[in-house]
C-alpha cells in the first residue's frame, strides 16, 4: 500500500468528521438564533384563551340586563350604597316596565330558581321551603347574584301586604344568613324585591313552577303568597 | 471485505444517533420561542412532528433531558454531547470503513473501547426512562438502537484481523513478525508515538466535538428574564371566604396559589415535576380546585376531564390530607379518568374503595360543593385563563412555557430560596 493510499482513510474520516461537525453546529446555531428571534416579534395569530368569568346564559337578553342593571342599582347591590332591598314604589319606578313585562322577565328562569309558599298572612319559612331554598342556594354555578321576589295575595288592605312581603322577603334573607355563614359579601349578592298587590302579580300558570308545596292546591291567591329565589346567570 | 462490514453497522448506527439527536435538538431549541410546538417523535429519521408526542415531551420535560438548567432557560440539552458525539463517530467509522484491514489496530481498539460509551449512557437514559418516566420516547429510543449498532460495530472491529505487511519489508515491524508471525502488528509509520499520541489526539477531539454543540447553543440561548413576570398576576388575594385549601409543610417558605384539576395530565405532570425538585414542600399553597368538567365549572360546554369536579370534591374533602388524596389522584389519574368517563357509579365505587363511605358522604354535602364552587367564582374573579395547572408565585403568575422546560431557571430567577 502506497503512502498516498494510506492517507485516504484519515482524510475521509476528518472530513467526514468536520462536515457533520460544521452541519450539526450550523444548524444548531441557526435553530437557536431563530428561535430568539422569534421570541421578540409577537406571535400573528396568537392563540386566544378563554379567561375565567361568571356565568353568561340566553337568558340575558339586553332588555333582562337593563331591568337587572336597575335593581341592582336602586336595590343598593352595586356599590358601595347603604341601601337593602326595594319596596313596590321603587320597583314600578326604576323598572320602567309593566307588570307583565316584568314577570315575563323571569320566565327564563321557571328551571333555575323556585317558588317558596307561606301560609296566609305568615311570613315563616317552612321546612320544604327552607330546603328547597338551600337547594336552590347551594346551586349557584357562575352566578353572580341571587334574586327574592316576595310577593303577597290580593286579600288584605296594601299597606298590609306591603308589610307582609318585606317579612317575607326578610325570611328568606335570614335563612340564607344561616347556611351562608362565612360569606361577607353575602349582602352584595343577595337582591331583595318585595311586592304588594299593586304590581307584578303571578297568574295562576305559574303553578307549574318549582314550588315548596307541590302537592297542595295552588292558585292565583296561594302562588302571591311566595317567594320567588334564583340565582340570574348573567354578566353585567 | 469481510473487514469493512463491521464498520459499516457502526457507521449506520452512529448515523441513527446523528439524526435522532439532531431531531431532539432542533425541537428542543424550537421552545427557546416560549411557544407550542409540535414534536419529532417516530422511529422514522426525519418524519415530520406531531402533536401527539406525549412521551417524547414527558422526556423533553424532565429534569434528565438538560444541564445547567438553573443557568439558561431549558438549559443545555443533553443530546447535543450526542450530536457532537456521533459526528466524532461517523467520521472515525467512515475512516476505518476506507482504512479497511489497513487501519490499524490501535485505531479498532479505540474505536472500540469509546464506541461502547453511547451504549452505556444510553442504557442510563433507558433505565431512567422506564423507571422514572414511565415511558419510552421514540426519538430516544432511536438514539438507543443507534448506539447499540455502534456498539456492536465498533466491538466486532476489534476482532477484525488486519492485513498482513508484505515480506519484503525490512523494517522494524518486520522483525516483530519474525519473533511473532501470529499477530497481526501495526505497519511501522504509525507505530513509536503514534501508538500513544493518537489515541490522546482522537479522545480529544471526541471530547472537542462532544461539547462544542452545547458551547454553541449556551452562547445563543436567548435572555428570558424580561418575559418572566409578563404573564400577569392575582387581581384578588385569596381570603377566609375563597374556603382554598391550605398545603403547608415545616419547609413552605414561600406563600403560592396553585389552579388544579385532578384529572389534568398535565397538573399531574407539573406537580410530580415539583414535588421531585423538592419543591413543592416550600411552597406554602394555596390550592384552588379548577376542574375542567362543566357538571360544575360553567366555564365550559364540554367536559373536558369528565369526573374532574367529584375528585375535586373529594380533595377538598380531605381536609388536611387534601395533598394526599390530590396525589392519590393523580397516581391512579389513568383509571381514574376511565372511570370518569364510564359514569359517576365507577367513579365514586373508585373512591370509596379507596378512601370509604365517610368521602362519599362528604362528596356529596352541600358545603363541599359550595367550596368547589367558591374554588372557581375565586378563578372568575380572577380572571384567570381556563387552563390547568397555574401557579401564582407570591401573587405573580408562572407564565405556561415556564411550567414545563423553563420551570427550573424560571423559580431560580424569580424564588432561588425553593433551591436552597
Amino acid at each position: 500500500m502506497s503512502e498516498n493510499n494510506k492517507l485516504v482513510g484519515p482524510l475521509v474520516g476528518v472530513s467526514v468528521t468536520l462536515l457533520t461537525a460544521l452541519i450539526g453546529l450550523v444548524t444548531v446555531r441557526s435553530a437557536v438564533a431563530s428561535a430568539g428571534e422569534r421570541l421578540l416579534t409577537p406571535e400573528a395569530e396568537k392563540p386566544q384563551v378563554a379567561v375565567a368569568d361568571q356565568a353568561e346564559v340566553s337568558y340575558c337578553t339586553p332588555r333582562f340586563k337593563e331591568v337587572l342593571q336597575r335593581v341592582l342599582h336602586s336595590c343598593g347591590l352595586s356599590g358601595e350604597g347603604q341601601r337593602r332591598g326595594c319596596k313596590p314604589a321603587d320597583v314600578k319606578n326604576f323598572a320602567s316596565i309593566s307588570d307583565e313585562d316584568f314577570n315575563a322577565l323571569f320566565t327564563p328562569l321557571k328551571d333555575r330558581g323556585a317558588v317558596l309558599m307561606f301560609d296566609t298572612s305568615k311570613h315563616e319559612l317552612d321546612a320544604a321551603s327552607k330546603k328547597l331554598l338551600e337547594d336552590r342556594w347551594f346551586d349557584r354555578k357562575g352566578a353572580r347574584y341571587f334574586f327574592v321576589v316576595a310577593r303577597a295575595s290580593k286579600t288584605g288592605t296594601p299597606s298590609k301586604n306591603r308589610a307582609l312581603s318585606h317579612r317575607r322577603a326578610n325570611s328568606v334573607m335570614f335563612h340564607l344568613k344561616e347556611i351562608a355563614k362565612d360569606d361577607p359579601d353575602l349582602d352584595k349578592k343577595v337582591g331583595l324585591l318585595w311586592l304588594g298587590n299593586e304590581f307584578a302579580q303571578l297568574s295562576k300558570s305559574y303553578c307549574d313552577w318549582n314550588n315548596s308545596r307541590p302537592n297542595k292546591k295552588c292558585g292565583e291567591e296561594p302562588i302571591n303568597r311566595s317567594a320567588f329565589v334564583s340565582w340570574v346567570d348573567c354578566r353585567l | 471485505m469481510k473487514s469493512r462490514i463491521p464498520y459499516v453497522v457502526a457507521l449506520i448506527g452512529s448515523l441513527l444517533g446523528l439524526v435522532f439527536g439532531f431531531y431532539s435538538t432542533l425541537d428542543y431549541a424550537e421552545h427557546l420561542d416560549r411557544r407550542l410546538h409540535d414534536v419529532h417523535c417516530s422511529f422514522i429519521p426525519g418524519a415530520a412532528p406531531t402533536a401527539e408526542a406525549e412521551a417524547c415531551r414527558a422526556a423533553m420535560y424532565s429534569p434528565y433531558s438538560a444541564v445547567m438548567k438553573e443557568a439558561y432557560w431549558g438549559g443545555i440539552p443533553i443530546s447535543l454531547f450526542a450530536l457532537g458525539a456521533f459526528a466524532f463517530f461517523v467520521g472515525f467509522a467512515a475512516y476505518l470503513l476506507v482504512s479497511g484491514p489497513n487501519a490499524p489496530r490501535r485505531s479498532r481498539v479505540f474505536y472500540g473501547l469509546v464506541g461502547l460509551t453511547p451504549l452505556l449512557v444510553s442504557i442510563g437514559m433507558f433505565t431512567i426512562s422506564l423507571l422514572k418516566l414511565g415511558s419510552i420516547c421514540k426519538t430516544c429510543a432511536g438514539i438507543y438502537i443507534g448506539s447499540t449498532l455502534l456498539a456492536i460495530g465498533a466491538v466486532w472491529g476489534m476482532f477484525v484481523k488486519a492485513k498482513p505487511v508484505a515480506p519484503s519489508s525490512t523494517d522494524e515491524s518486520d522483525e516483530r513478525r519474525r519473533v511473532a508471525p501470529t499477530l497481526p502488528m501495526t505497519p511501522a509509520p504509525s507505530g513509536g508515538p503514534m501508538r500513544v499520541i493518537a489515541p490522546i489526539a482522537w479522545l480529544v477531539a471526541l471530547a472537542v466535538l462532544t461539547l462544542l454543540p452545547s458551547v454553541v447553543y449556551a452562547t445563543g440561548v436567548p435572555d428570558h428574564r424580561p418575559y418572566l413576570k409578563q404573564c400577569g398576576a392575582l387581581k384578588k388575594p385569596a381570603t377566609k371566604k375563597d374556603r382554598l385549601l391550605s398545603v403547608v409543610t415545616p419547609k413552605s417558605k414561600r406563600p403560592a396559589t396553585l389552579f388544579e384539576d385532578p384529572l389534568c395530565p398535565t397538573c399531574k405532570a407539573f406537580h410530580e415535576r415539583l414535588v421531585r425538585d423538592g419543591v413543592f414542600d416550600k411552597l406554602k399553597s394555596d390550592l384552588a380546585l379548577f376542574p375542567l368538567d362543566n357538571e360544575c365549572n360553567w366555564m365550559l360546554d364540554t367536559a373536558l376531564h369528565p369526573g374532574a369536579c367529584t375528585l375535586s370534591k373529594a380533595v377538598i374533602c380531605g381536609k388536611d390530607d387534601a395533598r394526599l388524596v390530590l396525589e392519590w389522584a393523580y397516581e391512579h389519574q389513568e383509571s381514574l379518568t376511565a372511570a370518569g368517563k364510564a359514569g359517576q357509579p365507577q367513579l365514586r365505587a373508585a373512591i370509596k374503595a379507596r378512601w370509604g363511605q365517610k368521602m362519599l358522604t362528604c362528596v356529596d354535602d352541600k358545603q363541599t360543593k359550595e367550596t368547589l364552587n367558591r374554588h372557581l367564582h375565586f378563578a372568575s374573579a380572577n380572571s384567570i385563563p381556563v387552563s390547568t395547572p397555574q401557579l401564582f408565585l407570591s401573587g405573580t403568575r408562572i407564565c405556561d412555557e415556564d411550567t414545563d422546560m423553563g420551570l427550573r431557571y424560571t423559580l431560580e430567577q424569580l424564588a432561588p430560596e425553593l433551591y436552597r
